[in-house]
């Protein structure tokens, strides 16, 4: 019982320790899981799902860390799978590197560390910009607005999703104090 | 307290400039596909892409680990069916055999047959840029660009793109989808297109006469991209500016479908009887 209780201790441990590059690669294969599985028919019970845009939620996360080649070269790579769907090509990974950059942004113009409040609501209005971007592109693409149902539900399911899984692309560095290094 | 004076972001100038590279190549990406040229030149790399995602897919995990019950449960029904089914097959097969002295006897002339093909949806996209379903069935399979699909309640869509392996179908709910379709009862034409609530709409709509409430909704067959009969939808509601349809295949499973040439009939100037015109020009300068 012991041993069970102490193996999410053990992970978070591993993790903390983990270097950046390892933990970029992890991030970008839960994405590559996750938008595999979102390729195939969703329905839970006969209950259709709204999926995740996870890559939105790499950008995100991998944003607060500053810019990096890595993350962007993840991001455009994961924009080129989500365009071959019927996507015009560039426009998911658009999308991803834009809301990446304004991630960074946000992140470096705001102490986010020491402002609950605003840690809680830069991913809310960093993901909403990423989806209202695909919005706008799909819109401009297919020449009529788009469906705002779906985005919506896929806004939702982003968030939620995000809440659960990102920590997975925290790459800032642990001092030793507690403290965190871009 | 706000960073944006911080040394890390100042430091950083070349990843910057990547990053705005980065977005600059995007765009100009996106640009660039404005030219049908250039696109038509990308399609085969989204169709590769495709033939590549068949073999890493499966039909749904989510299913796979939820349904395994219901799925056997269902399997003893279905297996039950086609015991029911195989005695109206036997039937079937010897009316065959009699309507085809039938025909024989009246000499009818019936339409040519073509390969159909049933193909499992290994992937659907149902996102803001086209609703699309790809199947497992290809080029190597006989499918061809313009085939119909339709499940076991009506149709699906169109073969919009054919790989080796794979075939990309553009569903009736896409907003781009336009069926030349008819009213069953009525005989009203127009055209249906994907609605906004995976429903569809009439559009072109004829200045005389109106749809019957709960009519069924059939394709026309005209332009030759779908034949003439196949099960679309009931209307679900007028306005004054609008047809809505209810989709049949909606009502029915996607995991599979059923996708058939669209079979065009040539018009007689294609295929001019020329022996009989020269020998007739014969027989008159003798």
């Amino acid at each position: 019982m012991n041993g069970l209780s102490a193996l999410p201790d053990w992970f978070a441990l591993r993790w903390e320790n983990a270097r950046p590059r390892s933990r970029l690669v992890i991030g970008a294969l839960v994405v590559g899981l996750i938008g595999l599985v979102g390729l195939t028919p969703k329905s839970f019970f006969g209950v259709p799902l709204a999926w995740p845009y996870v890559g939105l939620i790499a950008a995100v996360g991998w944003g607060r860390s500053g810019l990096g080649f890595g993350p962007m070269v993840f991001l455009l790579l994961f924009g080129f799978a989500q365009d071959a769907s019927q996507a015009p090509w560039g426009s998911h990974g658009l999308a991803n590197l834009l809301t990446y950059g304004f991630s960074a942004m946000v992140t470096q113009m705001a102490d986010t560390e020491r402002t609950p409040l605003l840690s809680f609501a830069l991913p809310v209005v960093t993901l909403f910009f990423g989806i209202t971007l695909v919005w706008l592109t799909a819109s401009i693409s297919s020449g009529h607005l788009v469906r705002i149902t779906p985005m919506l539900t896929a806004y939702f399911a982003t968030l939620v999703v995000h809440m659960l899984i990102s920590p997975l692309f925290d790459l800032r560095a642990r001092r030793a104090g507690g403290g965190v290094s871009a | 307290m706000p960073r944006s004076s911080g040394k890390g972001y100042r430091q950083r100038p070349l990843r910057r400039y990547g990053f705005f590279i980065a977005i600059a190549g995007l765009l100009a990406l996106l640009l660039l596909q404005t030219s049908p040229r250039l696109s038509e030149g990308v399609e085969p790399i989204r169709t590769a892409a495709s033939d590549q995602l068949f073999h890493v897919t499966r039909p749904s995990l989510i299913d796979r680990i939820s349904g395994a019950s219901a799925k056997e449960r269902r399997i003893l029904e279905l297996e039950a069916r086609v015991r029911e089914l195989a005695q109206y097959k036997a039937l079937a097969l010897t009316m065959a055999e009699r309507l085809e002295v039938y025909e024989e006897i009246l000499n009818m002339q019936g339409e040519p047959g073509g390969a159909e093909v049933t193909a499992r949806i290994m992937a659907e996209t149902d996102g803001p840029f086209a609703e699309a379903l790809l199947a497992n069935a290809g080029a190597t399979n006989g499918v061809q660009e313009g085939y119909y699909a339709e499940n076991d309640r009506g149709l699906v869509g169109r073969v919009v793109q054919v790989g080796n392996r794979s075939s990309r179908i553009l569903k009736v709910t896409d907003f781009n989808s336009r069926v030349p379709v008819m009213g069953e009862s009525s005989g009203l034409r127009a055209i249906m297109f994907g609605g906004r609530d995976a429903s569809g709409r009439l559009t072109d709509l004829p200045e005389k006469g109106q749809f019957l409430p709960n009519e069924r909704i059939l394709t026309s067959g005209e332009g030759g991209m779908f034949p003439r009969g196949v099960v679309v939808g009931h209307v679900r509601g007028e306005t004054d500016e609008e047809v809505r349809v209810e989709l049949s295949m909606l009502s029915g499973q996607l995991s599979y479908v059923r996708l058939k040439p669209t079979i065009t009939i040539s018009p007689p100037e294609d295929f001019p009887i020329e022996t009989e015109v020269a020998e007739l020009g014969e027989d008159d300068g003798s």
